[in-house]
């Protein structure tokens, strides 16, 4: 009899460490259900997080591309450095031209009114020339009246 | 036995012409219905069906969730164009543009609420309307099509308020610039043009055609498909996909696509066309082609993005063209199934 009484009695031990053992494992169990609970909640709100900064990282490269799409445009058209330095070249030039365009002008100018002083000079001087001639001739014709005239 | 053959005849034919309506259908345009948990598909026979994309994206959708919810015939002609306000499912094609509530369609009373014909200058043939644009800052509609015209339609009242006119052939795609409240046109005379809605004029003309970048002259001049993010333009169909500057009107990027492109749109850092292939193309804006995810039409006309803030467990790219299916594109890489009517 004592020995099923002692039998009883660990057996019944037994049992209450079990219940006591089983009682810390479930509190265990809670313990890392929330913990993991936590963590899924956490990872929720960085994938949140990441999705938005891979919308800003899209937002991000896509201004990018159409920056480089404008560059690539804008580079055919030759630099701007280049076209105004080209432009003061021309300007220089056209400067230039103009100014021998005035000088050749001027000179132009001058020898025509030389020219001009010389052929009339040339005209007064055929014209006294004539006149010259006119009167020499006229005189000849006096003098042979003049000795027809006696003769008779 | 004598009995069951005598039944068999007329089904057989039933089902022979419902087949054979499936095989020669072309769905021309869809439209996300405002929770956007529903989408609306119009085919070449008049017919709109509306799809549940909850019901066939959840995780027990069977296979009659891919069937439409409810199917009614709405125009007697095709239904090129669709657009949703808050409420009301817009549909257009034959020449008329008739108004649709979304709450009745949704409980399977298909009656239509309005309709309205803008006024055309013959009265003779009435010309098709080939696009719907929503005007949200005016609460207009704006409709487009064969007669090269544009008309805005107020939606309140349904007055037709203005008619622009500068297309010298007809019309084939609409895209709304918000920032300047512009509205872009393309046709079949191959030029872009930008109309500014509160003088009512011609604002800035693209020729694109006359760009040698683009144009491709074995295709056409027209062009199919507009897409604009306030700065920049896409757009294709007979020339070259080309993404342009507008304040420049210069082309950019041309995106080396043989295939005339019908619909076009921009998305997020991507651009996405799809045309006379089989696949969505997804485009970088520096050229480079990204992806090509082939769908189950042979030729794709219109692309849908269903970014109703509503839903955002139905964010879905849904593709339809050619056939009686409809794609839907859970994530951009790939066809996830297909819906069909």
């Amino acid at each position: 009899m004592l020995s099923t009484l002692s039998q009883c009695e660990f057996s019944m031990g037994k049992t209450l460490l079990v219940y006591d053992m089983n009682l810390r494992e479930m509190e265990n169990y809670e313990k890392i259900y929330k913990e993991i609970e936590c963590s899924i909640a956490g990872a929720h709100e960085k994938i949140a997080e990441c999705k938005k900064q891979i919308l800003q990282a899209k937002r991000i490269r896509k201004n990018r591309q159409e920056y480089d799409a404008l560059a690539k445009v804008i580079q055919h058209h030759p630099d701007r450095h280049e076209t105004l330095k080209e432009l003061e070249a021309l300007g220089k030039e056209l400067e230039h031209l103009s100014h021998i365009k005035e000088s050749v002008e001027d000179k132009l100018e001058l020898r025509r009114k030389q020219f001009h002083v010389l052929l009339s000079t040339i005209h007064e001087l055929q014209q006294t020339l004539e006149n010259d001639e006119k009167l020499s001739e006229v005189e000849e014709a006096q003098e042979t009246s003049m000795e027809t005239d006696p003769k008779p | 036995m004598e009995r069951a053959v005598l039944h068999a005849v007329p089904l057989g034919q039933m089902e022979v012409f419902q087949a054979l309506q499936r095989l020669h259908m072309t769905i021309f345009s869809q439209s996300v219905s405002p929770c956007g948990k529903f989408l609306a598909a119009g085919n070449n026979y008049g017919q709109i069906a509306i799809f549940s994309l909850s019901a066939a994206l959840s995780s027990e959708a069977k296979e009659e969730s891919k069937k439409p919810m409810v199917t009614f015939q709405a125009h007697d002609g095709p239904v090129y164009s669709m657009v949703s306000t808050d409420r009301h499912l817009l549909s257009a094609g034959d020449g008329e543009v008739k108004a649709w509530l979304w709450a009745e369609i949704l409980k399977k009373g298909c009656k239509e609420l309005w309709r309205r014909q803008p006024p055309y200058r013959t009265s003779l043939e009435v010309p098709e309307i080939n696009a719907l644009l929503l005007v949200p800052k005016e609460n207009s509609l704006i409709l487009a099509g064969g007669d090269c015209q544009l008309h805005s339609m107020d939606l309140e009242t349904g007055t037709f308020m203005r008619a622009l006119r500068g297309h010298t052939d007809y019309i084939h795609c609409l895209a709304l610039r918000e920032r300047s409240p512009e509205v872009l046109s393309g046709g079949e005379d191959g030029a872009v043009r930008l109309w500014d809605l509160r003088t009512a004029k011609e604002v800035q003309t693209i020729e694109v055609y006359k760009h040698e970048e683009c144009s491709r002259p074995h295709n056409g001049r027209w062009i199919g498909c507009l897409a604009t993010d306030s700065d920049w333009m896409v757009c294709g169909g007979g020339p070259a996909l080309t993404l342009w500057h507008l304040r420049s009107s210069t082309p950019t990027t041309v995106f080396p696509m043989r295939a005339p492109q019908k619909h076009v749109t921009f998305y997020q850092d991507l651009i996405l066309s799809a045309g006379q292939g089989r696949c969505v193309n997804q485009w970088q804006l520096s050229g480079e082609l990204k992806a090509q995810v082939p769908g189950s039409s042979p030729g794709l006309l219109s692309l849908s993005l269903n970014q109703q803030p509503a839903a955002p467990e139905c964010k879905v790219l849904t593709a339809a063209g050619n056939s009686c299916r409809v794609d839907v594109f859970t994530n951009l890489g790939y066809r996830a199934f297909s819906l069909s009517f």
